[in-house]
């Protein structure tokens, strides 16, 4: 196993690799980060500035460095900070994990059981009425679910608390407006995947033995879902970064996706690299550790 | 299914590493103020934002203040006089203490300055005390601030930069000055910081005014407005600013909040492109002046929060002349004035703006310049890099954008005709669109002489050349809206401030 | 990670006759399902309102008039039956510009999958039949894209670019080729070691004819799918990048920036963002549903 193992750390890094070329050439041709830093000083001030810090070197040459700074970890200084990129990107990453975390957390605990459900009572109103329940949260924009619950729960009920993060309370709209952005997915894998062990002969068999009908669906219908949902899993973490972007500017929680937002208008480049690169990091990663399950889990691809 | 479990688990404790603290009660003796950002530094002399300086000026203190009447008031300076037309001596104010306890002597001021002026720091702020040459400590009461030229705005400068510990800084470093631990002479002191999140502060018991009314200041960092609403309604935050004028309505009979709103030097223009046609001649200049119903606007989408302007310069700058007087609101006269000029038949214009809060209001004017013949097509960006390029760096032939100019709280007409008019490298807009003549030298005859009377005629001159050359539709001066819980007690400033020493709870 | 998108239809090759019987056995499965047909018929709607946006809509959406600024919604006292479901900030009529907002959100939405297809479709071929270096490079391009945190990636690029129409329809485009890229490729292979295709090589037809009559019949089912649901996907990303501050900039409004300009005001005129925000709930409810239940009628092992 070693072999594939080697291979895939290989790619792990050419995608890294990738993922900072995209960054890097998309923030060159934004625009001249000069400019928004020091607006109105004359334009000697900027060219000397422009100067200072290399912008005015072939591009090859500025990403050349750029790849071997960032091999050592050095992203260089926030233009606007004026601290290291890479701490600022680092103290805001585990917040952006917890929320990303507890939302999918969240979508598991309601889509199992409802999953489960569905397919069971297949076609039935319960079926639908999940379905149509379950896919209104995926069929508006994050930002406006946000909102309705903040004057929901918030405004007009006045339980809990409008942003922030600095209570356990504070977490729960964001978490549940990004988890209504997951949810509809996972319900769908589950229940595909417990449609088509339902009527399987083992399924009959432990009937006929006389388990009770639900262990053997949820602890069928788990098993089989395992695998889908372990794969989907990887895809959805990078779709949740995503949605927390959002998330974090609505309920104003110090995150990364709010950093590189804004880093990305001030044309801040380390923090946008080290915050993009971090991001994709942790993507690749989360998809590697999925793909070791996946193998580990699935005997038939051991072989490959 | 076990490792599924496990694997889950140590994720969980990984983010959980991440959790927030314990519940903190909203105290009655704490203030919760939110604004739309953080600045990217608390040190006060390496940021050139406006949330900066809202932070800043409650912990750090400056030579001159400025009371609710917009007046000068001594502050780390007790006096002060001019020597000459380019050198001015300060007395300072004995017995001021940092809030590490070490007491501000001159070489503080001394240093303050001097590592603005030093360009090896790469302050954002040099190009506001670009006039001054030196900083000499005379005797442990005494400075004396030498300019290169005649500075008639340096008094102005001084309401605006603080003065911090230079022994401090030595031994911690600009860095950690800037982000751990900034000392200042301010009425708050430093506790700490959460990015992004919250500055939290704490009164300073041996502040030489006293102490403030509240014992604990937190300044949030909210994104969203919707939010911001939210938060106030429901008194998770006592304060919040640029409450938009469509909000106050309800927002002033809610039994939570009130609104305090007073006029500012903010001011709002269209600036013209005078380069290229229509808008190099000038009647189509000034019929774009004609077309626009101002008072309207100011009424209808401002809620009158808004004083119709006759040029850029404000009411409340020195060198305003009251003589000169705004355009009315006459669609026939604009449209006599368009034929006059070669466009019977109207023409047509793109606008463009960046100022997203007045995105209705760009709206609707861009619908009465159409109606008057002049048929615009408004254009709105996000005020990103892309509208950066656009605009600032490559000057590209537009017909004109929206623009808006407050400056920095300078109550002088120097502050906002040099930037906006003034064609030498640095002027703002001066650089791509104003080809006024002779104006560059009045400009400069204003602001190299101290001698105020003669700089009020020459600014006089100014703007009734402005007003009749009409580089730009000129609009408005806008008001700073705030909103406040009724727990507190604090009023709106003329000069965007939120000196928060002066906020109590309200008396029941 | 190469499991492919989720769970695509089983590959089999249908020949003539019998796949004229699928088809009418899918339709009646489609039919069967009323909230497929709820969907259906809000789709239709909503096409129909783009389409003949000029002649349904009851005002030009563009007209603003200061003195009904803010007008409620018909029902509510102060209404109008001229502006039925209120005005904006302006006095322009929301139900006006929600109409024109379908076409344009609608153009937006599949144009973008229209590019999404072009290239991944593309990709996909060259993938699976060039193979090897080639093959690698490309499917790396698609682990590089998939890493990347799209939303971040389409705000910098038109923080770069600029607004406009055609920008913000080729990043939308860029997010979401590569399930396209998967399925083909992963026929493309399947085909590949089936005995039919040597045989047709043998007797000397060429490469497009077997592209043509047996590979795009059996992605057909999956890319369907793929496109409806992309569309709805397309239009909430357009309105996640208005919310973030970079729209169109033009005069005619999305559905998404509606919602993102509407929303400052919802405490004082709530109307101005929810009923865009309705317009987007139900067309991607009823794309979502419409889709889900193509998925399985035209999945062969479910039912």
């Amino acid at each position: 196993m070693l072999i594939p193992l080697v291979r895939r750390v290989v790619r792990l890094v050419v995608v890294l690799a990738g993922v900072s070329l995209v960054t890097f050439a998309i923030l060159h041709v934004s625009g001249d980060p000069v400019s928004l830093m020091m607006p109105e000083a004359p334009e000697a001030d900027r060219v000397a500035l422009r100067q200072a810090m290399g912008f005015n070197e072939a591009l090859p040459v500025q990403f050349a460095r750029f790849l071997a700074n960032t091999a050592r970890g050095n992203f260089g200084n926030s233009f606007f900070h004026r601290e290291p990129a890479l701490p600022l990107v680092l103290d805001r990453m585990p917040t952006t994990l917890l929320l990303t975390v507890l939302a999918m957390g969240l979508s598991l605990a309601i889509a199992l059981p409802i999953g489960i459900l569905s397919a069971v009572r297949r076609n039935s109103v319960f079926d639908h009425g999940a379905t149509v329940a379950v896919f209104l949260g995926t069929s508006m924009p994050v930002f406006w679910t946000g909102i309705m619950l903040i004057l929901l729960f918030a405004v007009q009920l006045r339980l809990l608390p409008v942003s922030g993060w600095e209570s356990w309370a504070a977490l729960v709209l964001p978490t549940l407006t990004l988890a209504t952005f997951s949810t509809p997915l996972l319900l769908r894998i589950v229940r595909s995947s417990m449609l088509e062990v339902i009527n399987l002969d083992y399924v009959r068999t432990a009937r006929a033995k006389g388990v009770s009908e639900w262990i053997v669906i949820w602890h069928h219908a788990l098993v089989n879902a395992a695998l889908p949902l372990v794969t989907v899993a990887g895809l959805q973490f990078g779709l949740l970064l995503g949605g927390a972007v959002i998330t974090e500017t609505v309920f104003a929680v110090p995150g990364v996706g709010r950093l590189i937002v804004g880093a990305i208008r001030q044309l801040d480049f380390p923090i946008v690299q080290a915050g993009v690169f971090l991001l994709a990091l942790i993507v690749v990663l989360v998809n590697f550790t999925v793909d070791l399950l996946y193998i580990y889990l699935n005997p038939q691809i051991r072989v490959r | 299914m076990k490792r599924w479990v496990l694997v889950t688990a140590a994720l969980a404790i990984a983010a959980l590493a991440a959790a927030p603290p314990a519940v903190h009660a909203q105290a009655k003796d704490t203030l919760v103020v939110a604004l739309v950002s953080h600045p990217p530094t608390l040190d006060p002399h390496m940021h050139f934002e406006r949330v900066g300086i809202l932070v800043n000026i409650n912990m750090f203190d400056s030579l001159i203040h400025r009371n609710t009447k917009l007046e000068f008031e001594p502050s780390l300076a007790t006096s002060w006089k001019a020597l000459s037309d380019t050198q001015w001596e300060f007395k300072l104010r004995k017995g001021v203490r940092f809030h590490n306890g070490a007491t501000m002597t001159p070489e503080d001021v001394k240093y303050s300055f001097d590592r603005v002026i030093d360009q090896t720091k790469k302050s954002p702020q040099y190009g506001n005390i670009r006039a001054i040459k030196e900083v000499r400590v005379v005797n442990p009461e005494t400075v004396h601030i030498i300019t290169d030229k005649p500075f008639p705005l340096l008094l102005e400068r001084l309401v605006f930069f603080p003065i911090v510990p230079k022994k401090h800084i030595e031994a911690v470093g600009d860095q950690a000055f800037g982000t751990t631990s900034p000392v200042g002479t301010g009425p708050w002191k430093f506790v700490e910081w959460k990015r992004d999140q919250l500055i939290r502060l704490e009164s300073f018991d041996q502040h030489w005014r006293g102490k403030p009314a509240f014992k604990h200041l937190v300044i949030r960092a909210v994104p969203e407005i919707a939010t911001q609403v939210a938060e106030v309604k429901t008194g998770g935050v006592d304060i919040i600013r640029n409450v938009s004028a469509d909000i106050v309505p309800e927002l002033k009979i809610h039994p939570q909040a009130y609104i305090s709103s007073t006029p500012i030097l903010r001011v709002h223009f269209i600036e013209l492109d005078m380069r290229s046609a229509p808008f190099d001649k000038k009647a189509v200049r000034q019929a774009a002046n004609y077309a626009v119903d101002k008072q309207t606007i100011i009424q209808k989408l401002m809620a009158g929060l808004g004083k119709q302007a006759a040029t850029t310069v404000q009411p409340l700058a020195f060198g305003f002349d009251p003589e000169v007087k705004p355009y009315p609101y006459d669609p026939k006269k604009a449209k006599e004035l368009l034929a006059q000029a070669g466009y019977p038949n109207g023409v047509d214009i793109t606008l463009h703006s960046a100022f997203i809060e007045y995105r209705p209001v760009f709206e609707a004017l861009s619908q009465m310049l159409t109606e008057a013949g002049i048929r615009t097509t408004p254009k709105m960006w996000d005020p990103g890099p892309a509208w950066n390029k656009f605009f600032q760096h490559e000057g590209k032939a537009t017909n004109g954008y929206y623009g808006s100019w407050g400056n920095y709280s300078v109550f002088d007409a120097d502050a906002v005709l040099h930037p906006l008019y003034h064609t030498e490298p640095g002027g703002w807009i001066g650089k791509w669109y104003t080809r006024v003549e002779g104006l560059d030298k009045l400009i400069d005859a204003g602001r190299s002489s101290v001698d105020q009377p003669k700089r009020k005629r020459t600014y006089s001159q100014i703007q009734q050349m402005i007003r009749e050359e009409a580089p730009a539709i000129f609009l408005w001066t806008q008001y700073d809206t705030l909103a406040i819980s009724k727990k507190v007690q604090y009023a709106a400033r003329g000069d965007e401030w939120l000196w928060l020493f002066d906020a109590k709870p309200a008396t029941r | 990670m190469s499991i492919g998108t989720l769970a695509p239809p089983t590959v089999t090759v249908h020949e003539g006759a019998a796949r004229g019987a699928e088809r009418s056995r899918t339709w009646r499965k489609l039919a069967r399902n009323p909230a497929a047909i709820v969907g259906a018929l809000i789709l239709l709607t909503v096409i129909g309102a783009a389409v003949f946006a000029p002649y349904v809509a009851p005002q030009d959406p563009a007209r603003q008039s200061l003195i009904r600024r803010f007008s409620p919604p018909v029902w509510v006292p102060g209404g109008s039956t001229a502006y039925l479901l209120g005005t904006d900030q302006v006095g322009r009529d929301i139900l006006s510009r929600i109409i024109h907002g379908a076409r344009i959100s609608l153009i937006v939405g599949i144009a973008a999958v229209l590019v999404s297809l072009a290239v991944g479709v593309t990709l996909g071929l060259l993938s699976g039949f060039l193979q090897g270096r080639v093959d690698t490079m490309i499917m790396t391009v698609v682990d590089v894209t998939l890493s990347f945190p799209q939303l971040l990636l389409a705000l910098a690029f038109v923080a770069a670019l600029g607004p406009s129409l055609t920008t913000i329809i080729v990043v939308l485009g860029l997010t979401g080729w590569e399930r396209y890229t998967r399925v083909v490729r992963a026929e493309v292979l399947a085909l590949r070691e089936k005995d039919f295709v040597e045989a047709a090589r043998a007797m000397g037809a060429s490469p497009t004819r077997l592209l043509l009559r047996h590979l795009l019949p059996n992605t057909f089912s999956s890319i369907i799918v793929m496109s409806t649901l992309q569309v709805a996907q397309a239009i909430l990303q357009e309105a996640a990048l208005s919310f973030l501050g970079v729209g169109t900039g033009s005069a005619y409004p999305t559905w998404g920036q509606m919602i993102a300009l509407g929303r400052d005001f919802v405490s004082v005129a709530w109307w101005l963002p929810t009923f865009p925000g309705l317009a987007i709930l139900l067309t991607v409810l009823a794309i979502n549903l419409v889709g889900d239940r193509l998925r399985d009628a035209l999945d062969p092992r479910v039912g």
